[in-house]
């Protein structure tokens, strides 16, 4: 075996299955899979790539696979199509062109720009891509050989790289003259995922193979189907066969590998892959007559083939579910911090009131909030209690935080104000999802009006004695025909008006026992910060953890000064 | 799971007793399935909560979609036995308004009358 010159031509030209595009608009970047031809360009909505700028054309361009190439053809567009700052009606695209379409100055595309990153992967791809086997090489070595590159290719997780590499390495081997891989989609059919040709140029059009042979290997029990068309008189009259003169067609149904450890020591030897084991695509090689007869290409190397691709492919598939999975962390985690952001309180400063607010959550992100919001001569405070918990609790959360929050900046009347989340709740049929709250604003000269929606009822402590003000509506999002009403009390100077979740209420000891309201109301008569709140709760509960969040916002009357 | 229930007929009201939690989880649903079977067949229900321990917030929120599902529905579900857990949930929430409540399955059943 000698590695030859690295030309390393096949890999300069498309790196992974099919060439890309990115598009720039401004700071945004996107990436786009030019993996079928045309691929349209222009303002109508039904383009591949939809450009909303008015210079560009409706019908703006069309990107075209000839010849082994791509070429962008202009299609009679109003302000052009430029390639590197140069109007073009067609012209065949190099690497890291940059395309624009009627507009100089706005949105690009580059086709297949050069991946800044270059991972060992890459090299080694490049060394596979260059590698020249000498016509006296040895079955065991190009057996060899092939192993060797699953073997350093299981580590990685680039799967259209690795499926390029299958196609490529797979004409090596049998000298055939195309190469498919198929993958299996979810719903059973078959996708194609890389072509390639000995040439080492992609092909993304598989309408010129048989596909009525792709079937019936994928329905055979034998681990590969070799079919030479010049010996087998009921194959010559197919359609495909006849059309693209096709000589020998090798199929290969890729299974899904059963063991995978055991295997590794004894690559030569490998068992034949079962039968039975679920099919996870195929690869599919041809010659037409033209070329070279591949049919008498060692059952070995296929047999290798058929284990090992299927092997590669589906850790390739593994990593790319870790990968799926890990990206979708990311976004998970960026909502998150969204919502904290949105949940983050700022309190306002007003000269006759003042609040506080803890929150202590329990375990993932909870549906307790509060929010502060100022008017000229009112200051409103809210707590809300979302049932359930996790991403539902915390969508939810954001939308009643939202609303509320408007209202009260719109100082709307308090009733109203809930009574309209409420019909939008309920309206939105969102299948037993509400929340209970309680919203209180107050006024300069200490009239403090507040609704309370199904929340356990707020503490109202006046030089301390404790009132529990018990009028109440029904919680948020239950029932649409919901009626609401709010109260009014008038505050002292001093006087504290507190809320707080049932978490805190509830929360239990090691005997099963509940915190309950009164000791909450002695703490508050006594207590003068919410620190002593929840350090009487915490002493409570001894080492019994939260199973709800609890949350306590005060509002305190200072008074006109 | 943490919830039982138990359904006899008696004068055309089909009485369910449920026993346990009714929690969020598989426990409302259980419970959601339970009444949306019942419903099919009987427009009369009185559900006996005299064993219920504990109702969380999704218990609740199954307990009133259920029972809203049910009045459009042209049928009518009613409650007894509410021990004080139960009681004072519904007390807080102001469900108690929403629900007819009974202290005992006689009453209940005289009502449906």
């Amino acid at each position: 075996m000698a590695i030859g010159s690295a030309t390393n031509s096949a890999l300069e030209r498309t790196s992974g299955a099919f060439p890309s595009l990115v598009l720039v608009q401004g700071q945004e970047q996107r990436s786009l899979v030019l993996d079928h031809s045309p691929f349209s360009i222009g303002r109508k909505i039904d383009k591949d790539l939809v450009i909303a700028d008015p210079r560009v054309s409706r019908d703006h361009a069309l990107i075209l696979s000839e010849e082994g190439g791509f070429y962008i053809r202009d299609e009679g567009s109003k302000h052009g199509t430029f390639v590197n700052g140069q109007r073009v009606e067609r012209q065949k695209l190099a690497r890291n062109d940059r395309l624009e379409f009627g507009a100089r100055d706005g949105t690009y595309v580059i086709f297949h720009p050069a991946s800044a990153s270059s991972n060992t992967a890459r090299e080694f791809l490049s060394q596979i891509a260059g590698l020249e086997i000498s016509t006296d090489t040895t079955d065991l070595e190009k057996l060899t050989m092939f192993l060797d590159a699953a073997r350093k290719l299981n580590t990685t997780g680039v799967l259209d790289e690795i499926l390029v590499t299958v196609a490529d390495t797979t004409l090596k081997l049998t000298r055939a003259e195309r190469a498919y891989v198929f993958l299996k989609e979810e719903d059973g059919s078959l996708r194609l995922a890389a072509g390639r040709n000995s040439k080492g140029e992609a092909l993304i059009d598989d309408t010129t193979i048989s596909h009525s042979i792709l079937e019936e290997a994928l329905h055979s029990a034998s681990e590969f189907l070799v079919t030479d068309t010049s010996q087998s008189l009921d194959l010559a009259g197919r359609h495909s066969i006849v059309a693209y003169d096709l000589r020998t067609v090798i199929c290969i149904p890729l299974r899904k590998p059963q063991v995978q450890a055991a295997r590794r020591d004894t690559p030569i030897a490998a068992p034949p892959a079962e039968s039975g084991a679920e099919i996870i695509g195929a690869l599919y090689i041809d010659s037409r007559f033209a070329s070279r007869d591949i049919s008498s290409v060692s059952n070995d190397i296929l047999r290798a083939i058929a284990t090992e691709a299927a092997q590669l492919v589906e850790n390739a598939r593994l990593v790319q579910a870790e990968e799926a999975a890990r990206r979708y962390q990311q976004e998970l985690a960026i909502a998150s911090s969204i919502q904290q952001k949105l949940m983050e309180v700022h309190i306002p400063e007003v000269p006759f009131a003042r609040m506080s607010g803890r929150n202590l959550q329990c375990k993932e992100i909870g549906g307790d909030f509060y929010d502060a919001v100022s008017t000229e001569d009112h200051f409103a405070v809210f707590l809300v209690d979302v049932c359930g918990k996790g991403v539902s609790a915390a969508l939810l959360a954001s939308t009643l935080q939202g609303m509320v929050y408007s209202h009260l900046a719109a100082r709307m009347p308090l009733a109203e104000s809930v009574a309209a989340v409420n019909r939008f709740f309920t309206q939105k049929h969102l299948g037993e999802k509400y929340a209970t709250m309680v919203i209180a604003r107050i006024s300069r000269d200490g009239e403090l009006e507040y609704v309370n929606c199904g929340h356990v009822p707020p503490l109202l402590v006046s030089n301390q004695t404790v009132v529990r003000p018990e009028a109440g509506n029904l919680p948020v999002g239950l029932l649409a025909d919901a009626n609401y009403e709010s109260s009014r009390l008038q505050l002292r100077r001093g006087d504290r008006f507190l809320v707080v979740t049932d978490g805190v209420t509830e929360a239990e000891n090691a005997r099963g026992d509940f915190y309950e309201n009164e000791r909450l109301e002695v703490v508050a008569a006594r207590s003068l910060s919410l620190e002593e709140i929840f350090t009487s709760l915490a002493s409570f509960c001894g080492g019994t953890p939260l199973n709800d969040d609890c949350t306590v916002v005060e509002l305190v009357y200072t008074g006109i000064a | 799971m943490s919830l039982k229930m138990e359904s006899k007929t008696t004068g055309g009201v089909t009485v369910v007793r449920c026993i346990g939690r009714i929690v969020f989880g598989e426990e409302a649903s259980a419970l959601r399935s339970t009444l949306k079977t019942i419903l099919s067949t009987s427009k009369k229900i009185l559900l006996d909560l005299s064993d219920v321990s504990y109702i969380d917030s999704g218990g609740l929120g199954t307990l009133v979609g259920v029972y809203s599902s049910a009045r459009a529905a042209g049928a009518d579900i009613k409650l007894t036995g509410l021990g004080q857990r139960v009681r004072d949930v519904l007390q807080i929430t102001k469900l108690v308004t929403v629900f007819e409540v009974y202290d005992s399955e006689q009453k209940a059943l005289a009502a449906f009358q």
